[in-house]
């Protein structure tokens, strides 16, 4: 949205982008300051991709490094033969695929139905309940999935062993780990995501719908006709972030919630490169594979938002 | 849109330009301090030379005069934070002032710790290297991190240090000995990475179990496996009578995720107690013995108890660290678990036992027990040679004369002595025979480690300056514990004990990089083939065992079997 904001000035004053520097030159300084962590933090080390390309070596400086076999590509060849990483490289797509799919929609669906609500001081409660697990760390909800879902010690799974049913294996078994992990994760982030959303329905012009209302029409037309149609442009922009990270992932979501039980769908990329960077000292290894991630993240970014313009939307450039 | 892109392009590589500013500033600073280092490491392997030339030549060029620096020297050392409850700054406190104010008497050397938290001390100790910024005094228990270091010219050669200046480290080679001095020395090249700090006490793990339900049960402690398990169904089927209202918590036999080390004795009574030094070595690589013959048969077994219901349910949800499982001992929940030997003996006022006296009722205690039988009807235990903590210097390291010197310091008699039990009457008592017991510490005197063992960085377990009474304090080394009961889980763990040799037949290169990938799929394929059904337990270990051979495995068995016929040729058994 910034990009949108700052377009329309940029097109009036095109012939004299000092003068506007010059009046505008406050907000550029305030600008300066994200821009160096940019810079510091993610350009910087950008430097250090090298390593993916060469023999790491602790004393040696990243320019000096000697270059990997196969033209710079042993380590590539080498992730791409380690079936470990080809199983976390499918785990991760179908994870985020299903929070995607699964995830991506209930914010939407959520920020809808607040906004027909018509006490103000619910909404607030019920807003700021549903924002809280946002700003739990995921070590915490384990902990607290632990003290609910473990098959003998969790609270459901002593209830339903109370009525006579036998446990869930809620985290100890591959297909309901996966579950419990997308319904954590969106229990975790919906009330939060839902704010973007609340923000584009309030920016919507009232007077359609009383146009709208004077039309005859009802909650669900106007829900369909109006505001739906209000925050198109805002899904489109999040589709496409969200798409762009259909590879990347946090580290902390699975490596919080994995267990040994399920390492066979839980263990994804970063915690690959964690578990054989980190741990295993194969910086040169894991770092091809984190750049491998990088490149396709950047392809998904693209691709969806050059369908989100051929369907006539913005898109986020 | 042209002009945009444009504008961006040139961003990016103003931005790329600026980065290589600062890359090759990096290089160029960095050149000096590798070549500096390189020439400080050559300079004593030429004073030997001169050395052996004329006898009287000191290896120091009047550096040191009477085991003291001329001028004063400063180091750094490492010291594990082990952030337990009401103990102290572990880089300031009272041991560390002693340690300190020694060295600078002793030896002229200004002492400064450096704290490396404990359960995550590998990957923090990488961080510190690759950074540049580790002490020059490093310990880890992990090997392959400074053969992989080392690899990339980040450690120091001690090879030639430990020899040239023998004459002033007497307490260094006094205590360690060539044995684990030489002990990772390379066979071909002669190099030392890390000197193996010595272990004073062999022992590993033992099993316990309640003795109070046992007494409850009328059952005596188990001597076999068949008993063992009967022992497990009476906990079980006594639930109600065991705990009362708690009954739906029993759990007679606990084990955590790594089953490989909390099963250890079971798993070790499968294998045969005569098996080859060959076929051991091979099979060495894992610390959990995952590929040694017998392990499968073990597993098998913990599969049946676990489905019977004899096994904690949970025990794979809660990572290392976790305390769900102590807690669960604490409370009186668990009939039977093996762990470090002594394990319900250790922290004093919260240690196992301690609580459940408290928790539960005076008689409440677990015992050691021996009931793992092997195919000769022996009950043999495996330890690992008399090694603990690997000490090394990282090649920023600039004054390895004077690191030496403060292992020399901490590896004297009265030194380790004085740091393991402190002072009498504040963390020890003398009685009867000058046998020492170890009293509870309260303020400063409180130790952060078991008998100080992160400062005692060379030696492990307790060691008086008096050999005699080393072995009479050894039980009386818990603090509020029955120096009985210690007195037996010792004597157990030094029954058919099988101590490891050290076969050192030069670095495995399949090994390198691939111990934390391979010890999670070690575990993996332990947790899920004890919790397979036992139809399924055959074809999960099966294909576990083949995805973890095929990783990296079988590669460094080869390699280790190929290894072992270079340097001892067809033998079997170490000369």
């Amino acid at each position: 949205m910034k990009a949108t904001e700052k377009k329309q000035p940029a097109v009036k004053t095109k012939k004299s982008a000092k003068v506007y520097l010059k009046r505008y030159w406050q907000l550029y300084l305030l600008l300066a300051l994200p821009l160096l962590y940019l810079l510091i933090f993610k350009y910087i080390p950008m430097v250090y991709i090298q390593i993916a390309f060469k023999d790491y070596s602790i004393v040696e400086s990243v320019w000096k490094m000697p270059w990997a076999d196969n033209h710079g590509f042993e380590y590539f060849i080498k992730a791409f033969k380690n079936k470990d990483f080809l199983y976390a490289l499918r785990n991760t797509l179908m994870l985020n695929l299903l929070d995607l799919v699964i995830g991506f929609p209930i914010p939407i669906i959520f920020a809808l139905i607040l906004n027909e609500l018509v006490f103000k001081r619910f909404k607030k409660v019920v807003q700021t309940i549903a924002y809280m697990p946002h700003f739990l760390s995921w070590v915490i909800i384990y902990g607290l999935a632990l003290q609910l879902f473990a098959p003998t010690n969790g609270l459901i799974n002593m209830l339903l062993n109370n009525m006579g049913f036998e446990s869930i294996p809620f985290l100890n078994e591959s297909g309901h780990w996966v579950v419990t992990y997308i319904l954590l994760g969106v229990w975790q982030s919906f009330g939060w995501n839902s704010i973007v959303y609340l923000a584009a329905i309030a920016g919507i012009n009232p007077e359609l719908y009383e146009a709208a209302s004077v039309d005859g029409a009802g909650r669900f037309k106007k829900m369909w006709h109006i505001t739906l149609p209000g925050i198109k442009p805002t899904i489109v922009v999040l589709l496409v972030m969200n798409l762009g990270n259909i590879l990347g992932s946090g580290f902390d979501r699975p490596f919080a919630l994995q267990n040994k039980l399920v390492m066979d769908v839980a263990n994804v990329i970063s915690t690959f490169v964690y578990k054989n960077g980190i741990k295993g000292l194969q910086f040169s290894l894991t770092t091809a594979v984190g750049f491998f991630q990088s490149i396709i993240c950047v392809f998904f970014l693209l691709l969806a938002n050059w369908i989100a313009r051929k369907l006539g939307e913005r898109g986020i450039w | 849109m042209k002009r945009k892109v444009l504008s961006i392009l040139l961003a990016c590589s103003m931005v790329l330009s600026l980065a290589a500013c600062g890359g090759s500033k990096e290089a160029a600073q960095e050149t000096p301090a590798a070549t500096e280092t390189e020439t400080k490491e050559e300079a004593p392997a030429a004073e030997t030379e001169t050395a052996e030339a004329d006898t009287a030549a000191d290896p120091t060029n009047g550096e040191v005069v009477d085991g003291k620096f001329v001028e004063t020297r400063k180091i750094t050392v490492e010291v594990y934070d082990r952030g337990n409850d009401g103990g102290s700054d572990p880089t300031n406190n009272m041991y560390t002032e002693y340690i300190k104010k020694g060295m600078l008497e002793d030896h002229n050397v200004e002492v400064e710790f450096v704290a490396v938290p404990r359960w995550t001390e590998v990957e923090q100790i990488n961080n510190l290297l690759a950074a540049g910024d580790a002490p020059d005094v490093c310990y880890t228990y992990d090997y392959p991190t400074i053969q992989t270091y080392a690899n990339m010219g980040g450690v120091i050669d001690l090879g030639q240090y430990v020899d040239t200046y023998k004459d002033l480290l007497p307490n260094l080679w006094g205590w360690l000995g060539e044995s684990n001095i030489y002990w990772d020395k390379d066979p071909s090249t002669g190099t030392i990475w890390a000197l193996e700090a010595r272990l004073a006490v062999s022992n590993r793990i033992n099993t316990f179990v309640r003795q109070d339900w046992l007494d409850k049960l009328g059952m005596s402690a188990p001597t076999t496996k068949a008993e063992f398990e009967e022992m497990l169904i009476a906990f079980r089927d006594n639930a109600d009578l065991l705990l009362g209202a708690d009954a739906d918590k029993m759990v007679p036999y606990s084990v955590s995720y790594d089953v490989g080390w909390r099963a250890a004795t079971l798993i070790e009574s499968f294998i045969d107690p005569d098996i080859s030094d060959k076929e051991y070595y091979i099979n060495g690589f894992d610390d959990r013995k995952f590929t040694q013959n017998g392990t499968k048969e073990a597993v098998r077994l913990l599969n049946k108890w676990y489905n019977d219901g004899l096994m904690w349910k949970d025990f794979a949800l809660y990572g290392s660290g976790d305390t769900t499982e102590d807690d669960m001992m604490k409370a009186g929940y668990v009939g039977a678990f093996t762990h470090n030997w002594d394990y319900p003996f250790r922290n004093g006022e919260d240690s196992i036992n301690a609580n459940l006296q408290r928790l539960v009722g005076e008689d409440a205690k677990f015992v050691a027990v021996d009931c793992f039988e092997d195919s000769k009807g022996t009950y043999t235990k495996f330890v690992s040679g008399p090694i603990d903590r690997k000490l090394f210097f990282p090649s920023t390291n600039d004054e390895p004369l004077a690191s030496l010197m403060y292992l020399d310091w901490i590896s004297d008699p009265a030194h380790i002595e004085y740091l393991q039990i402190g002072d009498e009457g504040v963390t020890h008592n003398k009685i009867d025979g000058g046998v020492i017991q170890t009293v509870a510490a309260t303020g400063d005197a409180i130790q952060n480690s078991g008998m100080n063992i992160d400062y005692t960085m060379t030696c492990n377990g307790l060691k008086l300056q008096d050999a005699d009474l080393t072995v009479k304090s050894r039980a009386y080394s818990y603090a509020n514990i029955d120096p009985a009961l210690v007195e037996a889980s010792d004597k157990i763990c030094n029954t058919n004990m099988k101590v490891g040799k050290n076969v050192n037949v030069g670095a495995i290169t399949a090994e390198e990089g691939q111990g934390p990938a391979l010890s999670e799929k070690r575990d993996i394929v332990f947790d899920t083939a004890v919790t397979a059904s036992v139809a399924d337990f055959d074809s999960v270990w099966d294909a576990g065992m083949e995805d973890y051979l095929s990783s990296g495995g079988q590669a460094i068995m080869d390699e280790r079997a190929e290894k072992w016929a270079a340097t001892f040729g067809d033998a079997d058994m170490l000369p």
